[in-house]
């Protein structure tokens, strides 16, 4: 398995340098092209018709949705659309069948299952025990990008939620009273914060849309998660699928609908993806050069586009 | 609960009783804590035995109109009990005297309801237990007669009850001071794997009971900031026993 992960990285940093382009009306760029200029942007939709909602789409679907919007102009950024190159567009579509039919024929089902019988607030406390297990990459990523406020922040919502929220399952950082947000961070986004460019777009299976910037995440991520140490394998398999279906649970709808509402679900959530993770990128910039109101509105999305 | 107090007095294990009136909010809620206990207390089975204990717990507490309160304690604790391995026997001979275990699971379980006479005053009473999930068991090397020996000596199903009354004033910055009188009883199985001439304990379970069964305790609650509070407590019986635990109230 970590050699596989190599494998990833390395894959990862070789093909590091693709760009994703900036201008919305720009037609299919072709897999020569992705490694020059900033390139242009897949706009023709194919009639593929299904899409899979693998974690990270579904975190797409649901964060988006909540408190991103913390010095972030979407008027602005509603008028540029961010888009990536898509040069193993073939690929990625029968990766996205795969992880629809994953999501339908399998975990849909199960989490279903696990509704009808756990009660929300039980996991509500899973998800939140998961999450505070995750401290460690958010810490690291908080302390790459010398946002030391957000590394302590994430410490003391780690030693809190520990001790006082019975191990994680609690959640009283969040509470009004103490007000120690999650710091919604990761490698990828510290990389871009670094200007890494996002490259282009990649559907791994199972683990969903992504790209080789982001997936310096998933390598980053399985060294930094406690539940990636459990032995023997199928323990940790178990673990993961077991989260994977709790945290599936809480969110059953949600893509369905985004699926129903979209011509072709490929396209709407490369484009959700890819707008969603620039909008990450850009709120942790914000949040690392706090500046003048003036010298923030004066960054404008396509600065911000062109970093990415 | 008054045969099991009259059946024969002694004690060990127990825990903070916390103050009378419940720590959840007024409106009712959750509270959590972490806390730490330093336990000492004599028991006997003919021979009296000083034991000593300190337990790290988490606790979940939920309560509701200043009126009543539920509360679960889940921990660790060692045990030391002082010349557990003294010889009576002339010929037999131990490497050390006293019986040691590390870390152990115990749970507790409680419950208090409380009264307000006025603002100031008032009086709760509480019930709670403590159960010990493992064993704990000591090996003990010597000579008896001229031929060494290895055996291990183990201390089971510890367990403690405990009931009392609280009285409480709240002072300024909602501090409350607190104190009661209480009793409890405790008691454990003590089992030596190999009977030798001169130990106290032998083969098969001999049953160790606490000494005196009433004390006194005594403590004050004090709110810190952003929900959190610290309760500082004492008990007295045989021995003094104390402990401080930080509570979170949600």
């Amino acid at each position: 398995m970590k050699f596989f992960l190599f494998l990833i990285l390395v894959y990862t940093f070789l093909t590091m340098g693709c760009a994703h382009s900036l201008n919305s009306n720009s037609s299919t760029l072709s897999p020569s092209s992705s490694t020059s200029t900033p390139p242009a942007v897949v706009t023709d939709a194919s009639n593929s018709g299904e899409v899979n909602l693998p974690p990270r789409e579904k975190e797409i679907k649901s964060e988006s949705k909540s408190s991103d919007d913390e010095n972030f102009n979407e008027d602005e950024a509603a008028g540029e659309k961010a888009q990536i190159a898509d040069p193993i567009e073939p690929l990625n579509r029968a990766m996205y069948h795969f992880n629809d039919k994953l999501y339908f024929w399998a975990l849909k089902p199960v989490a279903q299952g696990y509704n009808m019988v756990v009660p929300e607030v039980a996991r509500i406390s899973v998800k939140n025990f998961f999450s505070n297990l995750r401290f460690p990459a958010r810490f690291v990523s908080c302390l790459l990008q010398a946002d030391f406020s957000g590394a302590a922040t994430e410490f003391g919502r780690f030693t809190i939620n520990t001790v006082w929220g019975i191990g994680g399952l609690l959640d009283p950082s969040s509470n009004k009273e103490l007000d120690l947000q999650k710091q919604d961070t990761d490698l990828g986004q510290t990389l871009g914060v670094y200007g890494v460019g996002q490259g282009f777009y990649i559907v791994w299976p199972i683990l969903g849309p992504s790209s080789p910037r982001d997936s310096v995440d998933v390598v980053g991520d399985y060294f930094l998660y406690p539940v990636s140490y459990i032995n023997p394998w199928y323990v940790w398999l178990g673990v993961r699928g077991y989260e994977e279906v709790n945290d599936t649970s809480l969110r059953i709808g949600d893509y369905e609908s985004l699926k129903d509402a979209a011509i072709d679900p490929y396209i709407a959530l490369r484009d959700a993806y890819v707008q969603y993770r620039l909008k990450k990128v850009e709120q942790r910039r914000l949040k690392l050069t706090p500046s003048k109101p003036e010298e923030k509105s004066s960054l404008s999305d396509d600065s911000v586009l062109q970093k990415n | 609960m008054l045969i099991i107090f009259t059946v024969h007095n002694t004690a060990v294990a127990g825990g903070p009783f916390g103050p009378p009136q419940p720590v959840s909010k007024e409106t009712g809620g959750l509270y959590t804590g972490i806390g730490y206990w330093y336990h000492e207390d004599i028991y006997k089975n003919g021979t009296e035995h000083l034991i000593r204990q300190n337990q790290v717990y988490s606790h979940v507490g939920y309560g509701a109109k200043n009126l009543w309160e539920i509360y679960a304690r889940i921990g660790v604790s060692d045990l030391k009990i002082f010349d557990a391995y003294n010889s009576t026997n002339v010929l037999t001979t131990t490497d050390k005297n006293d019986f040691e275990e590390n870390w152990k699971f115990f749970g507790t379980l409680g419950a208090k309801g409380f009264y307000a006479l006025n603002r100031i005053f008032g009086v709760g009473a509480f019930i709670q237990g403590t159960y010990y999930l493992s064993n704990f068991t000591d090996d003990v090397a010597g000579i008896s007669g001229s031929e060494p020996f290895t055996t291990d000596l183990q201390i089971k199903n510890l367990w403690d009850v405990n009931c009392g009354i609280g009285f409480q004033a709240t002072a300024p910055y909602n501090i409350k001071l607190y104190a009661g009188p209480y009793i409890y009883y405790s008691e454990a199985q003590a089992s030596l794997a190999v009977n030798i001439p001169g130990l106290e304990y032998t083969a098969g379970n001999v049953t160790i009971r606490n000494k005196t069964i009433a004390g006194g305790f005594a403590g004050v609650n004090i709110p810190l900031l952003k929900g959190f509070q610290m309760n500082i407590e004492g008990q007295y019986s045989e021995r003094l026993s104390a402990g401080a635990v930080v509570t979170y109230s949600y």
